[in-house]
């Protein structure tokens, strides 16, 4: 295969983040972390990535959705595919669970719940960076 | 200390001369007293800053005193009203009472009359006030509980839960058999509270009354359908089958389809759990007057009858569990809760050894079974 995807997980849970670095790593992503939207967000400038991995719920609220929201206004990082790993399925705003609400902040994106199977993670991961690479292709 | 506060009183009556006499009686430093002279004058003024108290004559010219004691009783629940009547007939005080009047004072009254029942009137205005802030209160700490809990407890269960995923992956082929079972059971015991988190979250957290909001004509046969689908793997492992009996033209019924979903996956769950192998469960639906009734049947282990009644409560799992049975006796006590939002019942019947039925009670949408259009009604 050709050059390793670049992955970068944005989550305030570093434990968490451990246990989805370590699967990401094994199926030989290149994985950079940050654990809070600032750092995060300086990551995305001064790198490009492949596909982005978020989490909802950081901080004091919803922190994670303004990230989702700011990506999906600047023209270069709206390409970027997010997957989105957070447990707010259950939190008040989805009163009962159900078909998950797909968010559809930027042009490509999913969401799975955490915990995540490491099979359906890597299903989630390889699905999106194909989609985005077939929407590239067509765009050009 | 406590930084003063001004009681408002409002004097509504159409003589003079008692607007007068509250006024000299009751106003001072803590009491401001505000009059009018006709009901419709004084709604205007409870509409523009609603006082602490309202006296009411109950016999004034254009709008009756129980007609504004009504209106009041509409806008201002809470607002305490005394009526004054002239007459000194108990019925009309007693009519004004039973309309949520808080107290009457029958004219004529002396000052120290006065004084006691606008005493009482503040007092208990203050409870209701305390009351009012101790719900409202009540309901945010509800609703944090909701988000701590979520995030407090689930965020340390998914971490855990993820590393051992990982780790489990990356030793996948140095782990000996046994080892591999050992993982397992870690994993299902964390899923296994993670969902019971879930639970404790949907039982004592969510305001389920909101549900209503999401209420549509819902086909039942469709929930049905949805259900047997969810739970049919379970079955299958078990050998069981679930045969579905539907009555033709079923009417629809007021509901959200999700949470009615939820109530049969959890009755057809437990049916499942407690069946014996290779065994059959009965889904029946039928209307009965203006009800729709769903029943789930089993012929499993059935339930003791000292358990029954309280299998609807939370954590009410009987105790005579069979074997290797897991379940945290949430299920039905949220089936029940979402049932009943629904204006309907949920029952049970039930001869230890032969089996169970549980029985959910919708009211039919009333409308005569409206044409289906392009979709009929079908026998599933």
């Amino acid at each position: 295969m050709s050059e390793p995807k670049r992955l970068l997980i944005i989550d305030d849970d570093p434990d968490f983040v451990a246990g989805i670095k370590a699967i990401l790593v094994k199926a030989k992503y290149e994985v950079d972390t940050a654990y809070n939207p600032k750092d995060g967000l300086a990551a995305l400038k001064s790198k490009d990535y492949d596909l982005l991995l978020l989490d909802i719920m950081m901080g004091r609220g919803a922190e994670g959705i303004m990230i989702a929201r700011k990506l999906g206004k600047d023209p270069k990082l709206r390409q970027l595919p997010v997957l989105i790993i957070t447990g707010i399925r259950e939190q008040m705003a989805f009163l009962f669970p159900g078909q998950a609400v797909h968010p559809h902040f930027v042009d490509v994106d999913e969401l799975v719940e955490k915990p995540v199977e490491p099979k359906l993670l890597l299903q989630k991961v390889e699905a999106l960076l194909k989609t985005a690479a077939d929407r590239k292709a067509k765009s050009k | 200390m406590r930084v003063p506060h001004r009681d408002n009183i409002l004097v509504i009556d159409d003589e003079e001369v008692v607007l007068d006499s509250c006024t000299q009686v009751l106003a001072g430093p803590e009491c401001r007293v505000l009059t009018a002279n006709n009901g419709a004058e004084g709604l205007r003024m409870i509409e523009q800053s609603p006082p602490d108290l309202v006296f009411l004559d109950l016999k004034m010219p254009g709008l009756s005193g129980l007609e504004v004691l009504a209106r009041i009783r509409a806008r201002h629940p809470l607002l305490v009203v005394i009526v004054i009547t002239g007459y000194a007939t108990v019925s009309s005080a007693v009519e004004a009472m039973k309309q949520g009047a808080f107290d009457f004072l029958p004219k004529p009254f002396t000052p120290e009359e006065l004084r006691l029942i606008t005493q009482r009137g503040l007092a208990h205005h203050r409870l209701q006030q305390q009351a009012a802030a101790l719900r409202r209160e009540k309901e945010m700490l509800r609703e944090n509980f909701a988000a701590i809990v979520s995030h407090e407890l689930k965020a340390p269960l998914g971490a855990i839960q993820q590393n051992l995923y990982a780790l489990t992956a990356d030793l996948e082929d140095k782990l000996s058999d046994s080892q591999k079972e050992i993982c397992q059971r870690l994993k299902t015991r964390l899923d296994d509270l993670l969902q019971l988190v879930h639970s404790w979250l949907r039982v004592f957290a969510v305001d389920i009354n909101k549900l209503k909001d999401s209420f549509q004509p819902v086909r039942l046969p469709d929930l049905i359908g949805k259900a047997v689908e969810s739970v049919q793997p379970h079955a299958t492992r078990k050998a069981i089958t679930i045969q579905t009996v539907l009555a033709d033209n079923l009417p629809r019924v007021q509901g959200e389809p999700g949470s009615l979903t939820e109530v049969l996956v959890n009755l057809l769950n437990n049916a499942v759990k407690y069946s014996f192998p290779d065994s059959k469960i009965t889904v029946r639906a039928e209307a009965q007057g203006t009800d729709v009734v769903v029943a789930v049947a089993d012929t499993g282990v059935g339930i003791a009858k000292e358990d029954l009644p309280y299998l609807f409560q939370d954590f009410g799992r009987g105790r005579s569990q069979p074997a290797g049975v897991a379940g945290c006796g949430l299920g039905l006590a949220i089936s029940r809760r979402i049932v009943e939002v629904h204006g309907g019942s949920i029952a049970v019947e039930s001869e230890p050894g032969k089996g169970s039925t549980f029985t959910v009670r919708l009211p039919a949408v009333s409308a005569p079974a409206a044409n289906p259009g392009p979709n009929p009604e079908r026998k599933v």
